[in-house]
């Protein structure tokens, strides 16, 4: 009875301590959010217009590819491909070192836990953008990897300014983000459950793909969110690891800020927005239903 | 497997840690390179702590993720404990999806739909500038409420809910359940949420360069606004230094963390004092965090006069390296002088165009701002300058002839110079052949593909294949500049790259051997270049001539302090520290004609930054880049994103 009493008075209170969020998350989550829609379907002076979403699928380029053909490319398509390609690429290096990294700190003491979790963090509190100048330094012809291939007798090898250089950028920038949200799931594991799996005659690789996979997802969704956004958007790791020489979506949006285009500006990030919350929530969705099958 | 565990956990860590070692080796390095080694030295750790600006911004970094983090971590608990109560499936789903898109939104998404809002409502309420401290403390808190939430609430989620109605049953208030039942089960959630708020404000770049008012400038931007002139060693050392304090802080709390391991009785009494500390920690921090943000309103609205100053990153003589700390001198001279303390705010921009961008839309507001040619004249179209009270600048007179009444102020109403130069080609002796030198083509010359540096915006880009077409830079005709865009084509295969302020590794290292840059940089890269590079420089016969200068926007709130500040800036002492630290060509007589400077120079430096020429105004009128009308613009930059994505 006193139960329910409480549960009934409870509300009051409770909707008092949600009130400032509610407001915060409108004024400054929901209204910017619309605001992006207003500058991406407005002209500079304010007119109502489509020109700039449909310059995003529309606007062409000629690309010469490396057999020296010209096409006719749709540039910022082919921009978000890109960009999504070099995420795409990084998120899935990020999970297959991160994914092992993760278990085997969950499978440690709770000191040894400790002292790891905070190891992965530490790089994230010097800043980003220090960090990755200090990966040309690594990259370079001449820099410290290839001094050290060349101690051992290997040959230079050619990284920065490639694919490659930008995609370790984005996975060193980022591992973080897949470790901790699959580890902090794994930590969390009953081990009575892995005890009881391999009571039942489960080898080790069993457990894993049986027991602790599908528990782990959760971890692994959020890890792939937390990797594959920001390394979608990101700018400055291209400019100084891909030598300039990679043009990325992010790089489009800061560009045509910098060009005084706020409005198409709008228009690439409403898009892309667009694209990502779906394909998230679609993730999301996937996430649900094999968590359920999973358990 | 404990053994594949060990070495791959150690491989992780090398490979997270390798760029750490990195920033320690370079900040004992004894020269300016972050690439070459050249000895060990303390110096840089000298130089930061000399660096007052940036340890300004290394205290407003601190106290926004502070601000920002205690902030979210009390709203988002709360919102937990209320989203937690919710009884409507519809209405908590539709927080979480709420709660959830700062994290699926891109960052660069988030910064600027809030910089929309901010500056939409801003110019609309007729505000002089819109961002400020608070837009950006708003938009950290913004993106660091959901790893709040997301950390809080499966907490409450785990907990057995009868836990607080227990407590209510025997008497407590249900304020007095939460904080006594509730709080400290929650509470391990709340902390790790709160870490990891602190941990993204402190990371975060993107957000903070969209939302950033004047006079509060970050770490991140500041990094970012050395795009121009070099990342420093200097930058490094504070790196290192922030690790060390980090790796301390987590010593000691891992220390006390181990007492409480031995028996379970002491676990059990130290538990408790953990919880009784926690709860004097957390008020205490609560404390400190507003008693600094009252600190830093009442100082932002003291009698203080403040000025807000926007300039290149590393534009200022700023007391490292032994030369002359020019803003404390300033600050220094004008209290002397005139009896009340002024507090310069010197923020710094990374292109001509970042600074337009921000400045245009009203996002920001400065009182003096350093811009080049050709954008002075764009803000003068857009009436975004004041005209000078030039009685307030009497050492105007010592401009030299050639500086004044040029084309972008004919009548010198508006501006005075700061520094001027030429566009030129470094080459690496040691690599290039003599013969192949002279003129562009060296920048178009196949043999050395893969090795060639050029710049990373357009203008500039631009102007290096109009110059060596000998075509007008400043036409509006599409048709020449498709040209100019086929030629960069041409060019950029057997590029080593588009860049800024990358240059000065690459070319000192040696890792490519032809690049085009600012004539006084030259010197920079010179300086710290490894022993087996020789670095050369020359002028083609067409190349761009600058102009950087001073001016007073329109949105400046004390235009005579600002005058003044111009007027110190031209005084000898001042002009020839500027000079020599930022090694471009200065049009003041007082500092070319200084015998001193002229030595510490050296001759080949007054050859390369004061060539002999019949008249500098006749080279400049030739050559400069002028402001061009704002369809060309936009037809420039979807030329040079078709460059760039080829």
């Amino acid at each position: 009875m006193t139960g329910r009493d409480s549960g009934r008075k409870a509300p009051a209170l409770e909707r008092l301590l949600l009130a400032p969020y509610t407001a915060w998350a409108s004024l400054f989550i929901l209204v910017p959010l619309a605001f992006i829609a207003y500058y991406a379907f407005t002209d500079n002076n304010f007119n109502f217009t489509l020109d700039n979403v449909l310059k995003f699928f529309t606007a062409t380029s000629q690309v010469t590819n490396e057999a020296g053909q010209t096409q006719e490319v749709f540039t910022y398509l082919l921009i978000f491909w890109r960009s999504l390609k070099l995420a795409i690429i990084s998120t899935i290096i990020c999970l297959l070192i991160g994914y092992p990294m993760a278990y085997i700190m969950a499978r440690a003491s709770s000191r040894v836990q400790k002292t790891m979790v905070t190891l992965i963090m530490i790089p994230m509190w010097m800043n980003f953008l220090i960090r990755t100048y200090a990966w040309m330094t690594i990259l370079q012809d001449t820099g410290i990897f290839n001094g050290l291939l060349d101690m051992i007798g290997l040959g230079p090898v050619h990284i920065i300014g490639t694919e490659a250089a930008v995609v370790i950028g984005m996975v060193y920038d980022y591992l973080p983000h897949m470790v901790i949200p699959i580890y902090s799931v794994m930590a969390k594991m009953d081990n009575r459950l892995l005890e009881a799996a391999q009571d039942l005659g489960c080898n080790n690789a069993q457990v894993l793909r049986r027991v602790v996979w599908p528990l782990s997802l959760p971890g692994v969704f959020s890890g792939i969110n937390m990797v594959l956004i920001p390394s979608i958007s990101t700018f400055y790791i291209s400019q100084k690891l891909g030598n300039g020489k990679f043009f990325l979506i992010g790089d489009a949006i800061e560009g045509q800020y910098i060009a005084n285009n706020l409005h198409f500006a709008a228009a690439i990030a409403f898009i892309m927005m667009i694209i990502l919350l779906v394909g998230m929530a679609f993730m999301r969705k996937l996430a649900g239903r094999h968590v359920q099958g999973g358990v | 497997m404990k053994r594949a565990s060990k070495i791959y956990t150690a491989l992780v860590m090398v490979f997270l840690f390798a760029p750490i070692a990195i920033l320690l080796l370079f900040s004992f390095n004894e020269s300016k390179s972050l690439s070459v080694f050249a000895g060990f030295s303390l110096k840089w750790y000298q130089e930061l702590f000399r660096d007052g600006d940036t340890l300004e911004s290394v205290k407003n970094t601190l106290i926004l993720a502070c601000s920002a983090s205690a902030i979210a971590t009390v709203m988002g608990t709360a919102a937990s404990v209320g989203i937690n109560k919710l009884r409507n499936k519809y209405v908590r789903a539709s927080y979480d999806t709420v709660t959830n898109i700062p994290m699926t939104n891109p960052d660069i998404i988030t910064g600027i739909s809030l910089m929309l809002m901010f500056v939409f409502i801003g110019t609309r309420l007729g505000r002089s500038s819109s961002l400020s401290f608070w837009t950006l403390l708003i938009s950290h808190v913004t993106f660091c409420l959901p790893y709040v939430i997301l950390q809080v609430l499966p907490k409450l989620r785990q907990m057995d809910p009868s836990l607080p109605e227990a407590a209510m049953d025997l008497g407590c208030t249900p304020m007095q359940a939460f904080f006594k039942a509730v709080l400290p089960e929650i509470m391990p959630g709340i902390v790790t949420g709160m870490i990891m708020a602190f941990t993204m404000s402190l990371d975060d770049f993107v957000i903070s360069y969209f939302t950033q008012g004047s006079g509060f400038q970050t770490l991140p931007i500041r990094i970012y606004g050395m795009t121009k002139k070099t990342v420093t060693p200097k930058m490094y050392a504070l790196s290192t230094i922030i690790f060390f304090v980090i790796l301390t802080l987590l010593l000691i709390s891992n220390l006390t963390d181990e007492d409480g391991g031995k028996g379970s009785r002491r676990k059990a009494a130290d538990a408790e004092r953990a919880r009784r500390a926690r709860r004097i920690l957390v008020p205490a921090a609560a404390t400190v965090i507003i008693g600094l943000m009252v600190v830093l309103i009442v100082t932002g609205s003291g009698r203080t006069l403040t000025l807000n100053v926007y300039n290149w990153g590393e534009y200022i003589s700023d007391g490292s390296e032994g030369s002359l700390d020019t803003i404390a001198e300033f600050e220094k001279w004008y209290e002397e002088t005139y009896g009340v303390p002024v507090k310069v705010n010197y923020d710094t921009f990374a292109s001509n165009e970042d600074m337009f961008a921000k400045l245009s839309g009203g996002a920001v507001a400065y009182d003096v701002v350093i811009p080049s040619d050709y954008t002075i004249a764009r803000m003068l179209e857009n009436d975004m300058l004041l005209p000078l009270n030039y009685s307030n600048i009497p050492n105007f007179q010592y401009i030299g002839e050639d500086f004044r009444n040029l084309y972008y102020d004919p009548e010198n109403q508006y501006t005075v110079p700061y520094t001027y130069g030429i566009v030129g080609v470094i080459y690496n002796a040691n690599v290039v052949d003599e013969a192949d030198v002279g003129g562009w083509d060296l920048m178009w010359n196949e043999k050395y593909a893969g090795s060639i540096l050029t710049f990373n915006n357009s203008r500039d880009a631009f102007g290096t294949a109009m110059y060596k077409l000998g075509l007008d830079v400043n036409t509006t005709d599409r048709a020449v500049w498709d040209r100019a865009a086929q030629e960069l084509l041409a060019q950029k295969p057997i590029l080593y790259g588009q860049v800024m302020d990358e240059i000065y590794n690459t070319m000192a290292a040696g890792e490519a051997a032809v690049a085009t840059y600012y004539a006084g940089d030259y010197f920079t890269m010179v300086d710290s270049q490894a022993d087996h590079v020789d670095l050369q420089f020359y002028y083609p016969e067409r190349t761009n001539y600058f102009v950087d200068a001073m001016c007073i926007p329109t949105c400046c709130q004390n235009q005579e302090l600002a005058e003044i500040f111009i007027n110190f800036m031209l005084s000898r002492e001042v002009a020839i520290a500027n000079a020599e630290y930022i090694y471009y060509a200065c049009p003041n007589s007082l500092v070319v004609e200084d015998e001193e400077y002229i030595e510490d120079m050296g001759e080949e430096a007054m050859e390369i930054l004061y060539p002999e020429m019949e008249s500098f105004r006749e080279a400049y009128n030739t050559y400069a880049y002028r402001n061009l009308d704002p369809d060309t613009l936009g037809y420039i930059s979807s030329l040079w994103e078709e460059i760039k994505i080829n």
